[in-house]
């Protein structure tokens, strides 16, 4: 609304007083494009936004693997209305708000993984290096977030993405296909980010086992806890890292799902040994 | 049909008794009240609504004889001398927005040139937003269109003299109001030899129904309402009028029902400084008003660097803002026009800190700077009250010599500034129903004579109750199709010139 009011303005002041080209007048278009509101920021118009999502979501689904889609997924299908449900669900709570203010950024440079391995073991912080331990993967910087035109919407998005690997490390789901389905499917749940319930659509990619172990286990659990759980966006992690993970758990009123590695990892050794039974019969 | 005289009244009165005589025996007869005196009317209220009855009564040929007392709890020469006294940097937090219609009224009852202009702010332009979607509207008689014949009744009087064409509303006090009213009436009693009878700082201890004097020349009053002073002295009226406020110890006396609901709310009233005028010419100004899921915010436009403020809000969110330190009240109220409904939700909940709250989410709120007010720089100490807002309607508004005006007869929802205005044109039809009873040589205390009065006011103000009430509902809803609704009807009437220039000669009661 703002920037229509601006443009009247603009219009009215070039008018009465210069005769300067009427740049700032035009519409926006991919011709003319407004500046950037924050830094990296890229104003899209409806159609290239749409196409975008599009294109995003299909080539996300055709390869899982292509995080810079998802995350393109996620800015696109974001606005209208979803991204200002979030942002508000952290200005109505006091954390959340804190987390607005002071937009503290998660990354391998504000999170040491030295000192996380120093904390206790029931810690959040013990929780998260364990859990990149076993994964096998490093707290690397997330994708900026380029592509949503208010810049404090923009923030929620990168905390959202930047506390993703949280959520993993406090409900203990790999990073595997399905565990990322099931923890995409809480998030959706709970946070309502188009993106993450466009990607329960990649169940459709899970092997016949692993499809019914999402529907009849995982994806009971994500809604049911997504849907009772606080919002999990409103959680300032760099405080919570020595608080007992379980307590906090308690405290957000999730559930720890079952342990998805270990399941995998017993039902592989059993197909192995039904496969060397055979073998040896 | 015998002609009329002024003493009529009186001799009417004694007349009265051989009718009733023979049918009264199943009447009680009180021992109070041996020798009251007896008045053509009595009014209980010395607020807006009864003291223009007074003048307008005493005003007009027909009925400027009529003898007539006038009751007030409240020390009225206090407000008169108070409003004399004041400094123009200094306001009371009561005020209102007085249409061209009652504006119109109070010129024809002579009132108008005791108001103190320099108290009074004409304004002539409204924004009128909607806090969840932002949607708007701006009202000024430029824009609306189509409707020549709903133009503002023309003010005639010297003492508002310019813009009048365009002016939708001019605030003053309360106070100012009242002591024009009172200076009116002083004027008329040193102009004529039917003086009114002033009871100030006096309360109604008593109202019940006289008794047949024991004297057989005696005047009969069974029919007739003595009212008992705390002074001590008794009044026996041939009309009785509750001009008494929403908790009419006249209404209760004619055992009139009001009914309606309570909208949980609190009006928060207050005397702001603002950082500039809402407009350069002292004549032209705006007013600003905010629908937010809790209730409207307005801030309406004083003389000079003032304002007034009516915040319409739950009583818990009242409470708070009034606990305030400064600082954080200003930062409220500057909020309130412009932080989105979430934030100030949670601003309402915090005890303090409300100004560095409000400072940081200024930066990250877009907001329309055309439509909000200028910034707050001050509340005026002492200035903040709050007020429970309520929807009341009478069943009726006359009963056997009796009349309820104002408060008494209808309390509103403050949203559309009504309530003042609606007690005045409930005065000026009541003046006129006495005056028609009067002139047809009828009883004005007669059911039948006080039938045009709740004719001519009774729908009316039920209409606008209603509308008053729907604007309330219908802006108390957070999200969903109420609220698209809403905001797709208000952008129709915005774009659509003809309709608005409807609804302005509406809310200027021209219509």
């Amino acid at each position: 609304m703002a920037p229509i009011h601006r443009a009247v303005r603009a219009r009215k002041a070039a008018q009465y007083v210069t005769r300067q080209p009427q740049r700032c007048a035009a519409a926006f278009s991919v011709l003319n494009r407004p500046p950037p509101s924050y830094e990296g920021h890229i104003p899209l118009t409806t159609i290239e936004r749409g196409a975008m999502a599009v294109s995003a979501a299909l080539g996300s689904l055709w390869n899982p693997y292509r995080g810079d889609l998802i995350s393109i997924t996620g800015e696109t299908t974001a606005t209208p209305y979803f991204i200002y449900r979030l942002r508000d669900a952290m200005l109505r709570d006091p954390t959340g708000r804190r987390i607005l203010r002071d937009r503290p950024r998660m990354t391998s440079k504000t999170i040491d993984v030295k000192y996380l391995r120093t904390l206790p073991a029931n810690t959040v912080g013990r929780a998260f290096f364990e859990w990149l331990e076993r994964e096998g993967v490093e707290q690397d910087s997330r994708e900026q977030v380029k592509y949503i035109d208010d810049e404090e919407c923009a923030y929620v998005m990168q905390r959202y993405r930047e506390s993703h690997d949280f959520f993993h490390a406090l409900t203990g789901l790999p990073i595997v296909q399905e565990g990322e389905v099931a923890l995409k499917a809480f998030e959706f749940a709970n946070t309502v980010l188009p993106m993450t319930g466009l990607a329960m659509g990649a169940a459709i990619n899970l092997k016949p086992a692993e499809r019914s172990r999402f529907w009849e286990t995982y994806l009971p659990w994500a809604l049911t806890n997504g849907l009772k759980s606080k919002e999990v966006i409103n959680v300032y992690w760099e405080e919570q890292l020595e608080r007992d993970v379980g307590e906090l758990r308690a405290e957000l009123n999730i559930e720890k799902p079952p342990d998805l590695r270990e399941t995998r990892r017993v039902l592989r050794e059993k197909r192995r040994a039904e496969k060397a039974a055979r073998q040896a019969q | 049909m015998r002609p009329f005289r002024p003493q009529y009244f009186l001799r009417e009165a004694r007349r009265s008794r051989v009718r009733q005589v023979v049918g009264g025996a199943h009447r009680s007869y009180a021992s109070s009240a041996t020798n009251p005196e007896v008045y053509d009317l009595v009014c209980v209220g010395g607020g807006p609504a009864g003291l223009s009855l007074v003048n307008a009564l005493r005003s007009n040929g027909s009925t400027s004889h009529l003898k007539i007392a006038l009751i007030d709890s409240q020390d009225l020469s206090k407000i008169s001398h108070g409003q004399h006294n004041a400094s123009p940097t200094d306001y009371s937090n009561r005020c209102s927005s007085l249409t061209p219609a009652s504006m119109a009224f109070l010129d024809t009852i002579g009132a108008s040139p005791h108001l103190n202009t320099s108290r009074v702010r004409p304004y002539n332009h409204m924004n009128v937003w909607d806090g969840i979607t932002g949607q708007h509207i701006t009202f000024d008689w430029a824009t609306a269109h189509g409707f020549p014949s709903l133009e503002p009744n023309p003010i005639t009087a010297s003492a508002i003299s310019s813009a009048e064409s365009k002016t939708i509303a001019y605030m003053t006090e309360n106070s100012n109001l009242v002591s024009a009213l009172l200076a009116r009436s002083a004027a008329l009693d040193a102009s004529t030899s039917h003086p009114l009878t002033l009871y100030s700082s006096t309360k109604v201890d008593n109202v019940e129904l006289g008794t047949q004097s024991e004297d057989p020349e005696g005047v009969d009053l069974r029919s007739w309402p003595l009212v008992t002073l705390s002074n001590g002295a008794t009044l026996a009226a041939r009309l009785l009028v509750g001009a008494d406020g929403p908790n009419s110890f006249v209404r209760t006396f004619a055992g009139i029902q009001s009914r309606g609901w309570d909208y949980e709310r609190m009006g928060v009233v207050a005397t702001l400084e603002l950082e500039s005028p809402t407009a350069a010419e002292p004549e032209s100004a705006t007013a600003y008003q905010r629908f937010l899921p809790s209730g409207p915010a307005a801030l309406l436009p004083l003389p000079g660097n003032y304002a007034t403020l009516v915040w319409s809000t739950h009583p818990s969110y009242a409470a708070r803002l009034r606990e305030l330190n400064e600082e954080d009240a200003i930062a409220m109220v500057n909020a309130a026009f412009r932080l989105s409904s979430v934030d100030l939700e949670y601003l309402h909940t915090i005890s303090s800190g409300q100004a560095d709250e409000v400072a940081w989410r200024l930066q990250h709120t877009q907001f329309n700077n055309d439509l909000v007010p200028p910034q707050v720089m001050g509340i005026k100490k002492g200035s903040v009250a709050a007020f429970p807002l309520r929807m009341r309607h009478a069943d009726t508004y006359t009963g056997e010599r009796v009349a309820l005006v104002g408060d008494a007869a209808h309390t509103m929802h403050p949203l559309a500034g009504q309530g003042l205005n609606s007690g005045l044109l409930d005065a000026a039809a009541l003046a006129r129903t006495i005056s028609d009873a009067v002139n047809s040589g009828a009883d004005i205390g007669d059911t039948l004579s006080l039938e045009g009065y709740n004719t001519a006011r009774y729908a009316a103000n039920h209409a606008l109750l209603g509308a008053v009430d729907k604007l309330h509902k219908v802006y108390s809803w957070q999200s969903g199709p109420v609220v698209w609704g809403r905001s797709l009807g208000l952008g129709v009437v915005e774009r659509w010139g003809g309709l608005k220039g409807l609804f302005m000669g509406g809310a200027s009661g021209g219509a």
